[in-house]
């Protein structure tokens, strides 16, 4: 049984992560290797939020074309950028407008112009059909109340023979009554 | 269930690449748990299952290629 509407969940995760979400760097330094984080700007690494490392599965070439899902600060659009180089593209895609700018202005900082960022929901992604060769996402499914929806458009939005690689957090046993009615646990 | 999900939108070769447990206390790292939060946690969910609360896991899947020939609208 749902425990928010839609709009509620929507509502409570646009605010939670559009309040000055920025942590030490810990999370990305226990996804990402020195070697991955050597070289990006200060601020996408300390704001990473993901939870596993969908990029590191993705099998990026020069020249693809990638959509990031749920991009938050960008770290992940960045290591994609700087896979699939100045001949590729890569888009991201946030349903807040704080991570859209701020991806924006970390992409810049990296100097990746081939990054483009776009604000939108992933059960409705602003591409039109076979754009892409590869989504990543991490750690955004699970924000979602309408997640089959949100897989569908990632399906409709890669080319033929395009790859998914995703990351989330998935619970194996029911939580308790008292966190599935918590909005902050629901955010986070 | 995830990778039901995956494939019940039309994604072949589902594949799990990375699977592991995640408790509380790494949790507690991210920004979006606040201590509060983690504390209310604490409480609520049983001490024997607060090493691995949630899972992390990466997926890959691919969206099946067009057949030889086929093209869009064929």
């Amino acid at each position: 049984m749902a425990h928010f509407t839609e709009t509620e969940a929507r509502t409570i995760i646009r605010g939670a992560y559009a309040q000055n979400v920025c942590g030490s760097g810990t999370v990305a330094e226990r996804l990402y290797t020195p070697e991955e984080l050597e070289g990006l700007p200060k601020a996408p690494v300390d704001m990473a939020l993901g939870v596993g490392h969908p990029v590191r599965h993705a099998r990026l070439r020069p020249g693809d074309v990638v959509l990031d899902v749920g991009c938050g600060a960008g770290i992940d659009t960045l290591l994609a950028a700087r896979l699939v180089g100045p001949s590729g593209h890569v888009i991201g895609l946030d349903m807040t407008p704080a991570m859209v700018e701020r991806t924006r202005e970390h992409a810049a900082l990296a100097g990746f112009g081939w990054v483009e960022v776009r604000e939108g929901l992933m059960e409705a992604i602003p591409l039109g059909g076979d754009a892409v060769d590869v989504v990543v996402t991490n750690g955004a499914l699970s924000l979602s109340t309408r997640k089959s929806r949100g897989l569908a458009e990632m399906f409709r939005v890669l080319r033929p023979g395009g790859r998914l690689a995703l990351a989330d957090l998935v619970v194996t046993e029911a939580l308790p009554e008292d966190v599935l009615r918590s909005a902050p646990a629901l955010a986070a | 269930m995830l990778s039901k999900k995956i494939m019940n939108v039309g994604f072949e070769a589902v594949a799990m690449e990375e699977r592991r447990p995640v408790g509380l206390d790494e949790l507690a790292h991210y920004p979006v748990f606040p201590e509060e939060l983690v504390e209310f946690l604490r409480r609520a969910v049983p001490a024997s299952r607060q090493a691995a609360l949630v899972w992390s896991v990466t997926l890959t899947a691919l969206k099946p290629s067009l057949p030889e020939g086929a093209s869009h609208g064929a």
